[in-house]
């Protein structure tokens, strides 16, 4: 990137690296090229999503549909917690009744996303697929990136860990994105995830992977016949100037990140602590999405967990909000035993209450198995309660293995049948499930994405977010911490601060900075990792043009409006066991349309640019 | 006068699950939460009786204030 002090007035003196491979040739080309206006120069989806806007995709498995993996503004800077990385393109799981795919994203940390951008990579398009499996190494070549495709015919069948332990025997000064056998498998799993190498990981030798998961982009990897991403490089971080060392300071000492620090630091102890918030309102999902008003779910509350396992936090490289709560089983002479799971409050509550499953050791064992399969625990998780729920419904014919709520070992063979490419019913996810069954009032979906762990009942939000759910939209806890519930307070709230989450998977920085987008933390950040000035009312703007981008791209392929909807359970059948307002109607939902489209709409004219137009 | 303070998660594990304390009459929330020692900054839902409350909302005999830490995701 260059000349950074005219970016926000001539974006067009920014310039970043890119990598064109075809995989059908093997051939690459590198470009450097001026950014069009400022959502390229934050990155991200923020650029990935105008050059899908450019192409006319109709199938996610065809040739034509590209994968670009790309950073952000802050990846590799030493702003705390920029590290990411971002992989896009048109989702073999989302799609829109017309059968079109929907553009998507899905971000991840660990630090591969640095190591890419060290090499001297912003951006790298995918285009075609390969005919035998490969995987991409990226190095610094000392003048510049170098790219070679390798085979990859070793590394089928192996786990996404088994990959990054093995390709980092090959490569010990690399970070790897790697899919696992679920990627593999992408004609029935479109759900698979691209899995990050951490530090950690490749020191410990523990499956401590991150994941970008959402909308099977590592599905997307497999069609591609890629199976591996190397990035090769020394590190390139700067020297800690002052003025960073307080932009980190404030980061965690400003409050917005310090529910998610480690207790012992004073902290809630990262998402984990969400269960029992929720808890107390009985809106945590169980069975399906339809809390029942008793305390199952308290059996998995931390201090009942830390009973039986040693909790340990740890943290991304090097931030210090260390939000990881990572489970270690205890030797009989209490020492600490092997890795069990990583607790968050998505796989924790969609493998574990919402599966009727309450006991830590046999979630831990369902988060592990998916996580080492490469799916997306969000998609898995919602996807099985569903099944479940219907063989509840239907015990005189039931689905795969007839499994039910809390039945562990039948669940457990759900994950690996599904995950291995099996015959089973799960990979595609729920809305096409529930559809070829002719039941879909409790699919857990919303255009074609299933709903991670907020229930639907609390977040009309859910309509207006254009990737994962919460990730897109930041409405889903609004009802629990503030409890308005009335068509003006939720138009507000999505029109205004809610879809400014998707800043965050622009410019390289993890969410959990745990500040609005155009907070001073973040302005001052940018300004001494990469020189640019840029204001508050810019950074603001520039994301919201970035979010009605993806919302015009989801129109263009072909959501309709009844698509922008909730559940139908929702409306038709209300949760009495909810400790919350039930405001959710037909007609609230209709009224929250009309007011919030009134205002996108207009917005929306000319924020896309024409298709065919590939730079 | 008597009332009911119920903590949650992060607030809990620092002082008590639930207990009752005295204050004094239409005392407000601010003050409780302060007399307690928890920073508001650490306090992200309060409810009483159930219902979303705020800080200057007056307590009444026999009431439950319940204390939320923040909670946050995605």
């Amino acid at each position: 990137m260059t000349d950074m002090h005219q970016a926000s007035s001539n974006p067009a003196s920014v310039l970043y690296r890119r990598c064109t491979i075809d995989l059908a040739s093997g051939t690459a080309s590198f470009a450097t090229l001026p950014c069009r206006n400022l959502e390229e120069v934050l990155g991200g989806f923020g650029r990935s999503f105008q050059i899908l806007a450019e192409r006319d995709i109709t199938e996610a498995y065809s040739p034509e549909n590209p994968l670009i993996l790309n950073t952000g503004l802050l990846t590799g800077s030493n702003v705390m917690t920029g590290m990411r990385s971002y992989f896009s393109g048109y989702s073999p799981l989302k799609k829109s009744s017309r059968g079109l795919p929907a553009a998507m994203w899905s971000a991840g940390s660990g630090n591969f996303g640095n190591k890419l951008k060290w090499t001297g990579i912003d951006e790298v398009i995918f285009e075609n697929r390969s005919e035998t499996p490969v995987y991409a190494l990226f190095r610094d070549g000392g003048a510049g990136p170098v790219l070679e495709l390798k085979p990859a015919g070793d590394l089928l069948g192996l786990t996404g860990h088994e990959k990054i332990m093995a390709l980092g025997k090959l490569y010990p000064d690399a970070h790897f994105a790697v899919i696992g056998p679920a990627g593999e498998n992408y004609r029935s799993v479109f759900m698979g995830a691209v899995v990050l190498s951490t530090d950690n990981q490749l020191k410990s030798g523990e499956p401590k992977s991150r994941f970008a998961g959402r909308g099977g982009m590592g599905s997307l990897m497999g069609y591609k016949n890629l199976i591996a991403i190397v990035a090769q490089s020394a590190d390139r971080l700067d020297k800690i100037t002052p003025v960073m060392r307080d932009v980190n300071r404030d980061i965690l000492k400003s409050g917005g990140s310090a529910r998610f620090q480690p207790v012992s630091q004073g902290g809630g102890g990262g998402t984990w602590a969400n269960i029992e918030v929720l808890q107390a309102f009985h809106a945590v999902p169980l069975n399906n999405f339809r809390p029942k008003g008793n305390d199952d779910v308290e059996r998995l509350f931390r201090d009942r967990v830390e009973q039986d396992f040693e909790v340990v936090s740890e943290g991304c490289f090097r931030c210090g909000i260390r939000c990881h709560n990572n489970l270690f089983e205890r030797k009989p002479d209490g020492s600490r035993g092997k890795l069990a799971a990583k607790f968050d409050f998505e796989p924790l509550i969609l493998f574990g209450s919402n599966l009727g499953i309450h006991d830590a050791a046999q979630v831990s064992e369902l988060i592990h198995l998916c996580d080492l399969l490469g799916m997306d625990a969000i998609s898995l998780g919602t996807t099985i309660s569903y099944l479940l729920d219907y063989n509840e419904r239907h015990p005189d014919r039931p689905l795969s293995n007839g499994a039910s709520f809390g039945d562990f070992d039948l669940i457990r063979e759900l994950i690996e049948e599904t995950g291995r490419g099996g015959e089973g019913v799960l990979g595609k996810g729920v809305r096409r499930l529930s559809e070829e069954l002719g039941e879909t009032s409790y699919a857990m979906h919303v255009k074609g994405l299933e709903l991670p762990a907020y229930l639907p009942d609390t977040n009309p939000g859910y309509m207006f977010a254009i990737a994962g759910g919460h990730m897109s939209m930041g409405t889903h806890m609004m009802l629990a911490k503030e409890g308005k519930h009335s068509v003006d307070e939720w138009a507000q709230a999505i029109t205004t601060n809610g879809l400014l989450q998707v800043g965050y998977d622009m410019i390289g920085l993890c969410k959990f900075v745990g500040v609005g987008i155009g907070h001073d933390i973040i302005i001052r950040g940018i300004r001494e990792a990469v020189g640019l000035e840029i204001t508050c009312a810019e950074i603001v703007a520039c994301v919201r043009r970035a979010y009605l981008r993806g919302l015009a791209l989801e129109l263009r392929q072909g959501f309709a409006e009844e698509e922008y909807t909730l559940p139908s359970q929702v409306i038709d059948d209300p949760n009495p066991n909810l400790a919350l307002p039930n405001f959710i109607s037909a007609e609230f939902l209709e009224q929250l349309r009309q007011r919030v489209w009134s205002v996108f709409l207009p917005e929306m004219e000319a924020v896309l640019p024409a298709k065919g137009i590939v730079p | 006068m008597q009332i009911t303070v119920k903590l949650y998660a992060s607030l809990r594990w620092k002082l008590f699950d639930e207990a009752l304390r005295q204050c004094a009459p239409g005392a407000k929330i601010r003050a409780v939460v302060d007399e307690l020692g928890i920073p508001q900054a650490d306090v992200g839902i309060v409810l009483v009786n159930g219902l979303h409350a705020g800080w200057d909302d007056t307590l009444n005999q026999g009431d439950v204030l319940s204390l939320l830490p923040r909670m946050g995701g995605g």
